[in-house]
């Protein structure tokens, strides 16, 4: 195979568009995409400040480096999920990505701020903590941007992610996630931040590819506590589905985007427009206490519970 | 030749004339990983010699992000 930009020997195939880069060339493609993404989805301004939302994995730490390469004033943040080692792993990992190239990264310890951890959030049915997880984050990724003043929010969220998001919606019908699921989330209250997700188009092997190339070192490791979770096996799903017909998780969701998303309900709000501010955080919500402090009180009483245990 | 799996480290020895066809040996989809010798990742038409290093890194990440 040919590099399309230079001719010489390729490193990393576009099967979807049928197209091969070599690893000099590659990295100036992939950065002309989220660029592009950028433009056309109006995502965000030059004279903006960002928040990249950092977890030490590829995409994130790819999503970091693009935007700085291109010129954006981006930080970083991270969560000190308390996940055993993969976490500390995963913190010295954003870290080192940061200081080595003398970048701000905000962090939060939900263990020291507040008084529980990610494997105190499991789920009764499904055993797992990964939705519970997605609010912790969601929550405080908000929060920080919005404390501190930063008008957006971006994540490292990639077209796999993506249509595996897509697919389990579609699968169990879930019409208003349906409705909001797209590449920007207009802010619709003064403390909800704008979120946006410049990799949305590109797979999650083309970011490997970025990080490998651009020597990004990364956390390799899956996070233990989502081994078996439904997200891999969607993806797992659609891989195979890729593996006969090259383009097909692009399709499904850029076809969704461009034409199902408008024929659902709610497609039209991007974020909750009926909200309230939580009567004991003051954060954005549609009810009287929001969805994060019910969480985190369940999340104390089992980090307690735990620690009662143990002094036994 | 010697393969070795990320982010375990599972050796394996696999007989395969090229990547795409290593890939197809140990069951894994194209689009989940890539392949890579030295410093250098490999599109699926490259030919393996039997002394080749080879490193197959996953790419696939999960949960609720």
């Amino acid at each position: 195979m040919r590099c399309h930009t230079c001719r010489g020997p390729a490193n990393v195939e576009i099967r979807r568009s049928r197209t091969a880069y070599c690893a000099r060339c590659y990295p100036a493609w992939f950065r002309t995409q989220v660029q592009e993404r950028i433009d056309h989805e109006r995502m965000f301004r030059r004279d903006q400040a960002i928040l990249v939302a950092v977890s030490g994995g590829k995409d994130s730490l790819a999503l970091w480096h693009t935007l700085t390469e291109l010129g954006y004033r981006a930080d970083g943040m991270y969560i000190r999920l308390g996940i055993g080692d993969y976490s500390q792993r995963s913190q010295a990992k954003s870290e080192a990505f940061a200081s080595e190239r003398g970048l701000t990264l905000h962090q939060v310890d939900l263990k020291e701020g507040q008084g529980f951890a990610v494997p105190d959030l499991l789920d009764t049915r499904s055993g797992k903590p990964c939705a519970a997880c997605g609010t912790v984050k969601r929550y405080h990724f908000n929060k920080m941007a919005a404390d501190l003043g930063y008008e957006v929010v971006a994540t490292g969220h990639n077209l796999d992610d993506e249509a595996a998001t897509l697919f389990g919606n579609v699968m169990h019908w879930n019409v208003d996630y349906l409705g909001r699921q797209g590449p920007v989330l207009e802010s619709t209250h003064p403390k909800l931040v704008r979120k946006v997700k410049p990799l949305y188009r590109l797979s999650e092997r083309e970011t490997a590819a970025y990080a490998i190339i651009e020597r990004l070192d990364y956390i390799l490791e899956e996070c233990p506590m989502a081994k078996g979770a439904k997200s891999l096996a969607y993806k797992g799903m659609l891989n195979a589905l890729e593996e006969e017909q090259p383009g097909a998780k692009y399709g499904f969701l850029v076809g969704f985007l461009k034409q199902g998303r408008h024929a659902v309900p709610g497609g039209d709000f991007d974020q909750a427009t009926d909200l309230r501010e939580c009567t004991r955080c003051g954060q954005p919500t549609t009810g009287e206490l929001c969805a994060y402090c019910k969480m985190a009180d369940r999340g104390r009483k089992k980090s307690a519970s735990k620690a009662a245990k143990y002094a036994r | 030749m010697r393969v070795t799996i990320l982010p375990d480290r599972e050796v394996r020895e696999v007989d395969a004339r090229s990547v795409g066809e290593l890939l197809k040996t140990l069951g894994l989809h194209r689009d989940a990983h890539l392949v890579v010798r030295g410093q250098d990742i490999l599109t699926s038409d490259v030919s393996l010699s039997e002394g080749d290093q080879i490193e197959v890194w996953p790419v696939i990440s999960g949960g609720r992000r």
